[in-house]
Order: structure tokens, then C-alpha cells, then sequence
């Protein structure tokens, strides 16, 4: 809101240079974004929190001054002469629906109307209202002067010269204002006439009976709306005013005789027209009056430092709160403009404001107990940080994705009602689909091809338990595409399925909980989704937890990406890594391991897992470790067959093994394996 | 004999300047000391030809020529030695500016690393972490935080509903105080931190319809807006440094009175006034205020017993942007950067 210095003025006395006015306007709770101009010719730009609308005219904004610089307040001049005959025989006025018009009053001017005085026209182009004539320049000046919105009606114009104020017909047409023909739906308050309406109530009027050139008498209504009735109607309607801002905040019940009152001066003193004799007033609904019990104690006990009884005293009154007698508690009237002050702590605030929050000491107050990370915070701290370190970048996507949501199994959306736009209209089932992807291809268009990311963020979907537990889960996405990490000494190579199960293996070994079971595709929700033999799916953690996998994608959404090559993507539930059982650490070894290697040749379809499942079998106890460390296919080895060089670790807690033992294992597993019709090589 | 012996001596001091190598050196040797056809090894046995007094001498001419030949041949055998050593080093140089070979380095998201360290200062202060549901209901984010229906403050917060069960995303953090209140292990203290993603209708250079908060709330008996304060400047002097001031004035939230808007003198020009502060000197960094007896009371009446006596308890509440945090530390001037995930922007953090 602009608030001219010259106009401020006019109301309250300060010695303050502008920009310190601004400052300590600021701290006491009335933000000053901008400062136009000069001296008296200043306009300050005021950011005013909604529950103010007190402040959001000119007196109310000087009002604040005054306390703030304990000058004395001037009264606003509404002395009028009135003229003619009794405005009451003129005009008639019915308020049909009081619960939606506390209060209307209206008077009867006889007026000239014609361009506005000069200074009239520069105080509005200040604050950036466009002049038109004198009589609605004065209903703007008015509101910006002292926050009622008025209404000129052409009296000559208004059917019956008769108001009633009452709820819209359904389908009831009215022309406003700025030119729209709206068609009425709903609890939409009117300024009826005799036949139609003649305006929206404390939103905007009609067109009917707009005051022009020929107008000779006005009929100006001033009122009191019901607040939540206004602003559901400006709602309804899509239109958002000036006077439906201020009615919907609140306004001052008291306000409208005096607005009148206040028009009528200024009527005269730029010799435009004078009023006729009596204010009709329909105060059908009484506003009651606040009064709200303060006890100083309170101050303190909430400031954490006591403010001067003295002070406390000054502010309120100040604000033009009427203070009882000093008790223990004290009888505070609240003015008919503060309709936002409701209860004792509102008063707190509005002493706190004024005695300056930067004169209240800062204390820290003690902790009474020892907190710390929770397990799983800690534990998703700990993941981030792991692929981090493993290369992988963290990225966050938005949890709102397009309407298909995406391939994979997925339980039921949840969509938006209120979506920005269809490609942002469902909560996002994974992170992998299509957060991942779409990210990926943010960057292959930027020419990066090596990309390797990881989020970490919720999901969410109808099948959870529902509505006490949130719909909502946390999820662990991988993706990788392009080449692998390399350097310039060595050959790039393209990842692959184990790039990504390897990952995955790191975090299992680096949270000390089993390393997973990888198992294949089952389903036919994968199908066009993985690639069906570089893919696989986690054995699930507990029955009943959402499918975690790993793999390759498939070349047919590949290719619906419209991608060049099939990233590795993962998508994990974080809980398989919650931290594992404590560690017991196990005796160091004593006596060497001895080491030996078998290459046997399988069939290629054989899973490394059944030899290896074999070897353990057939070996005895005092195998310790069997890993594979090769797999060869090229001759001499047979076309459709694979050679697996296997390492075997043996060893006993308690002795030196000797050969002879070492070998009949060994000979056993041989044997075993060709029992199977696999070959050894090199035997 | 002594001439032959002479002469071999010049021979041999000369050949071995020459002898380049291990090969060179043992040809030498060979042919002076060598069993067969050593030259020195020759003379030895041409002594037993000659009268006793001239193979005395001459003995011992020879003897001293044969030191002197082997301990040349050590002593240039022990030089060849090094000198290959030198050479195969010098073969083997690797040229030291090349790139190393790193192990693989990725990067957590710039607002992953300010959240967790906002999440350090408050957890060093003794708070405690708590996460609540990105989806919410109307009673935990509007009506239990003193916004009924038709409040005009909600529309400060344009919200996304779902399409079912009447739920919605949270517009803030503060869902967080009504939650952990309404859970609270004990009863009335409450001292905790809520960070998440929030979710509103809006999109454009300032604003991302999903970002990032952290809320505080603090409630106890005695809790002050000293102690708001003095929290407030404890925790923005450890994340942007003591050099700064920190400033309070009134502002409007529904659920927090008296409300208070901090600023921070701006960390871009110190306070002199630029294009970042908008010539203030200051920066606008988060929103606080004392709870509001109206959330209390809301929150007894779903507890069904008054566990949050306004009467006897007070509290503090305090809610920041992460992305406001972020933007102001690295100088980013555009909100969206955060979600795009453009590996050119993500790569420029350490992480």
C-alpha cells in the first residue's frame, strides 16, 4: 500500500527523516518495501500483513505513527453544512439480509460533477489511482484515507430511488463495472433495486447506475459487510478488489457515518456539491464490542522481560484501546477498527511491537534432554554419503509426475485434484519412473552421457495403510548410463548390470545386513519394462513389502524414450539397510590359509550360484571361502560353455591343515562337479 | 718383466676408461685375470722361469698390479652398478601432471548438504529430528494452526488437494508441531526440528511448487520470545557467521502471536545495500513467533484433556526455507535450478 508523507501529515506531527520513519515503521511490525521520492513528496510502499486492514489507509498508517513518536493524533475534519430537503424522502433503503449487511447507510448529495482540484488529482496519482471525476475521486480518496470503500449511485438512475440489500437470485444477470456481464450463482451478496441489481455487495458496483457527467444527485452508500460473505463471494466470482480486500479482512462497523461524513467535507471544501439534511442508517445487526482482560504478568511471562506499566499503558491507548483502571488485571476495550485483536496475547503483541522487539534481552533456554539422530535418519544419512562416495550424484525430483505415472508394478495413484498440469498430476509411485529417466535425459541433451545418479525421497500410493499411517514411503533410486568410471590409461567400458548389482552389494556389506538374494524377473508387470535376462528383483525383505529390482532396461522403452542406449536402474526400499545386529568380533587367525583354484566348464545357462552351491556342498568343513574370480567362454573352450575359475580358502581356527587334507577336499569337489557333467579344467 | 708389467698396467688403466658396461668390464676381466688366457695370470706363470732375486721382485710387481686390476674392475663394476640404477629410474619417469586415477566421486544435492547442517546446529542444541507426512489433512496444516475454513491467510498458501479422501499436499512444515504435539513421549516439553518437502501452487523464478522447510518448535514452562530470539541468533550466527546481525520485527502468522520476521543484514554487501537486498541491507530469512494459545487449544481438544495448558505453558515456533538458505550461501538466483537436476549446476558443489 502507498501512503503519501504529505498526506500523513496532515494527521499526526514527526521530525523524523523519511527513511528512519521507514525503519521504524518496519520494527514495529508495518514493513516499508520501498521509499518513492523526497521529503514531503515522499510515498512510502507499505507490505501490510493481512490481519491489518486497520493499516491499510493513510489515517490508520499515521495512527501508528503517532504512538510510535507519542505525537498527538489529529481528528479527522467531517464537520458538513447539510442543504435541502431530508435525504431520507429521497432515497429508501431495505437491508433484507443482515447476517450479509450489518450495517448500510447512505446519504444524498447534490453535486456538480466535473474534473477534481488539482491537489485531490495529484494525492490519487500518488498512490497510483487513476483520476476520473470529482465524486468518485472522492469515494477512492475516502478509502484510501481512512480504508471504508464507498458507492456513487446516480439517484436519477436507480429505479424507485430504492435499495434493497438481499442474497443473489440464481441466474440474476448484473453488468459491473469493468464492463463483464456476470451471471449469478450461489450466496453472492446484492445491492438490489426495485427490478435486478444495481451492484455486487462490497466487491464492486454495477453499471446501471455509475454517476456521470449528468449526474445531478448521487445517493453514496457506506457499509459494513459480513467478512467470510464477502470473501467466499469474491472467490465464487474470481474477482478481487480493492473493497472486497478490505471487507473480507474486517473492516470497521463504525467507519461508514463517519466515511459519509468524511465525503460530504470534502464535497463542499473543493465546492462540488453539499449534502442533504440526515444519515440513513440501517445498523441492523449490532457488532458486539471486545473486551478483552489483560494481566501485566502476562507481558512478562511471554516477553521473557517486563515493559514499563507506564508504557504498556501509553501503546494501548495510543492504538485507541481504552485501558481500565491498573489491577491485577486489566479491562481493555478494543477499537471498533481492530477486529483482528480478539484476546489477551493479541495485546502482548501489540506492546511488544511498540516497546521494540530489539529491547527484549535474548536468552537461549536449557535443554533438558540428550537427542540425536534417529536410526533411520542416520541411516539415510549414511546412504547418501556411501554413493556419493561411490560416484553417483544425488539428485531431487519432483514428487509430482505425468498422468501414466509410469511402467513397473506401482499400487493405485494418488492424483491431484488441483494438478498445474497434466504432466504434474499424479504423486510419483517411484523414483525411478520417471523421475530418474527424466533427469537422465535433462542431461543427455546437454551432452552428457556418462550419467550415474541416485534420490532418495518419498513415494506414495493408495495400498498402504490408509489414513493413519500416511500414504507415503521412502525410496532408494539408482540409474546409470553411459561408460563407466574410467581413466586415461585404460580401455572405457559401457555399464552393466554388475555396475549397478555391485552397488547395491556395497551398501548391504557397508550396514553390515545380509547381501540380498538376487533373483529373476517374475511377473508379468516387468514385461517392455526390464530387460527379462539382465534384471532381477530383490527376495523381498519381509512378505509384503513393495518389489525392489535392479536391471537393464528394456529396449522397447528404450526406444519409446527415444534413448540411444538402455540405462541400469534400481530401485530399493532403504529399510532392507537399517543398521544390522551389532558386531561380535571373531579371534584372529592363528594358522595360515591354503589356497587353491578350480576352473570347471559348465553349460553357459548354469548360474555361477549352483557351482558355487555345489562346491560348498561337496567340500567339507574347512572350506572358509569360495568366490569366483574368472569367467572365460573363448576356445578352448567349447562354443555354448563357460569356464569359471573358482578361488578356494581353507582353514582351521586351531591347527595347520595339512596337504593331504587340503587335496581330499579338493578331490571331492572335483568329483562332485563331474558328477554334475561339468569338466575340470586343467586337471 | 718389469716393463711387461708396466705396460700391462697402461693397458689396463686405459681399457678401463673405455669399458662402457657390465659386459665390457667382465671382458676385462677375463682377459687380465683369467684362469686360461689371463694376461697377469700369463705373467704368474712365466715367474717359475726366472733366478730367485728377479721373481722376488717381479712377484711382487705383479701381485701388486693384480690389486690394483681388481680392485679397478670393483670399484668401476660397483660404478656400472649405479649408474643403471640411475638409468632404469630415469626410464621410468611418469609424467606427474597427468590426472590421477580417482576413485569414483559423486556429490550429495547442495540442499541435502545445508539441510543437514541446519539439522547439526539444532541437534547440537538438543533437538530432536522429526519427520512428518509430505501428505496431509486440512486439520493438521490449516485447522489446528488457528486457519478455519474461509481464513484469509490460506490463501497465502494456494494448496494442491488430492483427488481422494480429502487430503492434501502440506503447504508447511508446521504440520510437524501439531503432529509431534499430539505424540509427544513427554509431555508438555517439546523441543524439535521438522524438516521436509512442502508442496504449493506455484511456479516461477522465486517459487517452485515443491521446496523445502525447516520447522522449529520449542514448548515448555518459561519459554520466552527472549528465548526465540536468543535461539534464533545462536543458530543463524553459527550458519552464516557471528560478522552478521540479525535483526527482529512484527509480523502476521496465524498460528504463532506475537509473529516475528527475522532478517539478516545481507551477506552479500554486509549491509551497504545491493541488488540482492533490494538496497535494504537486509535479508529476509525466516518467519517465527510464540505458539499461538489457540494451537494449544486446538491440540487439547483432539487430545481430549488439556496436556497444553496455555495458562502454564508457552512456546516458540520457527520455519525457514532450505532452498532461501542455499540460494543466499551460493549466490543462486533462480529457485527451479534445485529440481532440474542438470549435472552442470550439481557438479559445482563439493556435496
Amino acid at each position: 500500500m502507498k501512503v503519501p508523507i504529505g498526506w500523513l501529515r496532515e494527521f499526526v506531527d514527526f521530525t523524523a527523516e523519511v527513511p528512519r520513519l521507514a525503519d521504524d515503521l518496519t520494527l514495529a511490525g508495518l514493513a516499508v518495501d520501498g521509499i518513492e521520492g523526497k521529503g514531503d513528496d515522499a510515498v512510502l510502499d507499505l507490505d501490510v500483513t493481512t490481519n491489518r486492514v486497520d493499516c491499510m489507509n493513510v489515517y490508520g498508517v499515521a495512527r501508528e505513527v503517532s504512538v510510535l513518536y507519542g505525537s498527538a493524533l489529529r481528528p479527522l475534519p467531517v464537520d458538513i453544512r447539510e442543504e435541502g430537503p431530508p435525504a431520507s424522502g429521497a432515497w429508501t433503503i431495505d437491508v433484507e439480509a443482515p447476517e450479509l449487511c450489518p450495517r448500510f447507510c447512505g446519504r444524498v448529495l447534490d453535486v456538480r460533477v466535473g474534473p477534481s482540484p488539482a491537489w485531490l488529482r495529484g494525492r490519487l496519482e500518488q498512490v497510483g489511482v487513476r483520476p476520473i471525476d470529482n465524486v468518485v475521486d472522492l469515494t477512492n480518496y475516502v478509502m484510501i484515507e481512512m480504508g471504508q470503500p464507498m458507492h456513487a449511485f446516480d439517484l436519477a438512475r436507480m429505479p424507485e430511488a430504492r435499495i434493497v440489500v438481499r442474497w443473489a437470485r440464481p441466474g440474476e444477470k448484473l453488468l459491473t463495472l469493468d464492463g463483464q456481464e456476470r451471471t449469478l450463482q450461489g450466496r453472492i451478496g446484492v445491492i438490489g433495486a426495485a427490478r435486478g441489481a444495481l451492484g455486487l455487495a462490497g466487491v464492486m458496483g454495477g453499471a446501471s447506475s455509475e454517476v456521470s457527467d449528468s449526474t445531478r444527485t448521487v445517493a453514496l452508500e457506506a457499509a459494513y459487510w459480513d467478512p467470510p460473505s464477502i470473501r467466499r463471494a469474491a472467490k465464487a466470482l474470481g474477482l478481487h478488489t480493492e473493497a472486497s480486500h478490505r471487507f473480507e479482512r474486517g473492516a470497521d462497523p463504525e467507519a461508514p457515518p463517519v466515511a459519509l461524513a468524511r465525503l460530504a467535507h470534502l464535497l463542499a471544501k473543493i465546492g462540488a456539491g453539499t449534502a442533504r439534511p440526515g444519515l440513513i442508517d440501517r445498523y441492523v445487526a449490532p457488532r458486539p464490542r471486545t473486551r478483552v482482560s489483560l494481566r501485566p504478568g502476562r507481558i512478562t511471562s511471554v516477553l521473557g522481560a517486563p515493559v514499563a506499566v507506564s508504557e504498556s499503558r501509553r501503546i494501548l491507548s495510543g492504538l485507541g484501546f481504552a485501558v481500565g483502571e491498573p489491577s491485577e488485571a486489566w479491562t481493555v476495550d478494543v477499537p471498533t477498527w481492530r477486529g483482528d485483536v480478539t484476546r489477551e496475547i493479541d495485546l502482548v503483541e501489540e506492546i511488544a511491537r511498540h516497546h521494540g522487539l530489539g529491547r527484549i534481552p535474548s536468552t537461549i533456554p536449557p535443554s533438558a534432554r540428550v537427542e540425536g539422530l534417529r536410526p533411520t535418519q542416520r541411516r539415510d544419512r549414511k546412504v547418501r554419503e556411501l554413493l556419493a562416495g561411490a560416484g553417483l550424484i544425488e539428485v531431487i525430483t519432483y514428487s509430482f509426475v505425468s498422468v501414466d505415472g509410469g511402467p513397473g508394478p506401482a499400487p493405485p495413484l494418488l492424483r491431484l485434484a488441483n494438478p498445474l498440469s497434466a504432466e504434474q498430476a499424479v504423486l510419483r509411485p517411484s523414483t525411478v519412473f520417471p523421475g530418474l529417466l527424466s533427469a537422465l535425459r535433462t542431461n543427455l541433451r546437454q551432452g552428457r552421457h556418462d550419467v550415474r545418479l541416485f534420490e532418495l525421497g518419498r513415494v506414495f500410493g493408495l495400498d498402504r495403510a490408509f489414513p493413519e499411517a500416511a500414504p507415503e514411503e521412502l525410496r532408494l533410486g539408482l540409474l546409470l548410463a553411459g561408460r563407466a568410471p574410467g581413466h586415461w590409461s585404460a580401455a572405457a567400458r559401457a555399464v552393466d548390470f554388475y555396475d549397478v548389482k555391485g552397488l547395491v552389494e556395497l551398501l548391504a556389506i557397508r550396514f553390515g545386513v545380509p547381501r540380498p538374494d538376487f533373483q529373476p524377473l517374475a511377473g508379468p508387470s516387468w514385461d517392455a519394462v526390464l530387460h527379462p535376462n539382465q534384471s532381477a528383483q530383490l527376495a523381498p525383505l519381509r512378505p509384503g513389502r513393495p518389489t525392489e529390482y535392479v536391471g537393464l532396461l528394456h529396449p522397447d522403452l528404450v526406444a519409446r524414450l527415444e534413448l540411444k542406449e538402455a540405462p541400469l536402474v534400481a530401485e530399493l526400499d532403504p529399510a532392507r539397510f537399517d543398521l544390522g545386529a551389532s558386531i561380535r568380533v571373531r579371534a584372529l587367525d592363528r594358522f595360515p590359509a591354503v589356497e587353491r583354484d578350480v576352473a570347471v566348464v559348465v553349460e553357459a545357462a548354469v548360474p555361477a550360484e549352483d557351482v558355487l552351491a555345489e562346491i560348498r556342498r561337496a567340500a567339507g568343513p574347512l572350506l572358509r571361502e569360495v568366490q569366483v574370480v574368472d569367467k572365460y567362454d573363448r576356445p578352448p573352450v567349447p562354443a555354448g560353455r563357460v569356464s569359471l575359475t573358482v578361488a578356494l580358502a581353507y582353514q582351521d581356527p586351531a591347527r595347520t591343515l595339512t596337504g593331504d587334507e587340503v587335496q581330499s577336499s579338493v578331490d571331492a569337489i572335483v568329483a562332485a562337479l563331474r558328477a554334475r557333467g561339468w569338466d575340470i579344467r586343467g586337471e | 718383466m718389469k716393463d711387461q708389467v708396466r705396460a700391462l698396467r697402461e693397458d689396463f688403466d686405459r681399457e678401463l676408461k673405455a669399458a662402457g658396461d657390465a659386459s665390457a668390464l667382465q671382458a676385462l676381466r677375463d682377459r687380465y685375470l683369467g684362469r686360461k688366457a689371463g694376461a697377469i695370470t700369463a705373467l704368474m706363470k712365466a715367474l717359475g722361469a726366472l733366478g730367485p732375486a728377479e721373481r722376488r721382485v717381479a712377484g711382487q710387481e705383479l701381485n701388486e698390479l693384480k690389486t690394483h686390476v681388481e680392485s679397478g674392475l670393483d670399484a668401476a663394476r660397483d660404478r656400472a652398478a649405479s649408474d643403471s640404477t640411475a638409468q632404469r629410474l630415469a626410464r621410468e619417469r611418469l609424467d606427474i601432471t597427468l590426472p590421477g586415477r580417482r576413485p569414483p566421486h559423486g556429490r550429495r544435492h547442495p540442499l541435502t548438504a545445508a539441510r543437514e547442517d541446519l539439522e547439526d546446529i539444532f541437534l547440537a542444541m538438543g533437538y530432536e529430528i522429526f519427520d512428518g507426512p509430505e501428505v496431509e489433512d486440512d486439520y493438521h496444516c490449516f485447522e489446528a494452526l488457528n486457519m478455519p475454513a474461509d481464513h484469509p491467510a490460506r490463501d497465502m498458501q494456494d494448496t494442491f488437494y488430492l483427488a481422494e479422501g480429502g487430503l492434501l499436499l502440506r503447504t508447511h512444515t508446521s504440520t510437524g508441531q501439531i503432529r509431534y504435539m499430539l505424540s509427544n513421549p513427554h509431555p508438555p516439553d517439546v523441543r524439535i526440528i521438522c524438516p521436509g518437502k512442502v508442496y504449493r501452487r506455484d511456479d516461477d523464478i522465486t517459487h517452485s511448487p515443491m521446496f523445502q522447510q525447516i520447522e522449529g518448535l520449542v514448548v515448555g514452562k518459561g519459554i520466552t520470545l527472549g528465548d526465540l530470539k536468543g535461539t534464533i541468533e545462536a543458530f543463524l550466527h553459527a550458519l552464516f557467521g557471528a560478522q552478521f546481525p540479525v535483526r527482529f520485527r512484527p509480523s502476521y502468522f496465524p498460528y504463532t502471536e506475537p509473529s516475528v520476521e527475522v532478517d539478516l543484514g545481507c551477506v552479500v554487501c554486509g549491509g551497504k545495500g545491493c541488488r540482492v537486498c533490494k538496497q535494504t541491507g537486509w535479508l529476509e530469512i525466516m518467519g517465527s513467533g510464540m505458539v499461538h494459545p489457540a494451537v494449544f487449544e486446538a491440540v487439547n481438544a483432539r487430545l481430549g484433556r488439556v496436556v497444553y495448558d496455555p495458562e502454564e505453558v508457552t512456546g516458540f515456533a520457527f520455519g525457514l526455507g532450505i532452498e532461501r538458505v542455499a540460494m543466499v550461501r551460493h549466490g543462486i538466483d533462480n529457485i527451479r535450478l534445485f529440481y532440474e537436476n542438470d549435472l552442470r549446476f550439481l557438479e559445482q558443489f563439493p556435496g
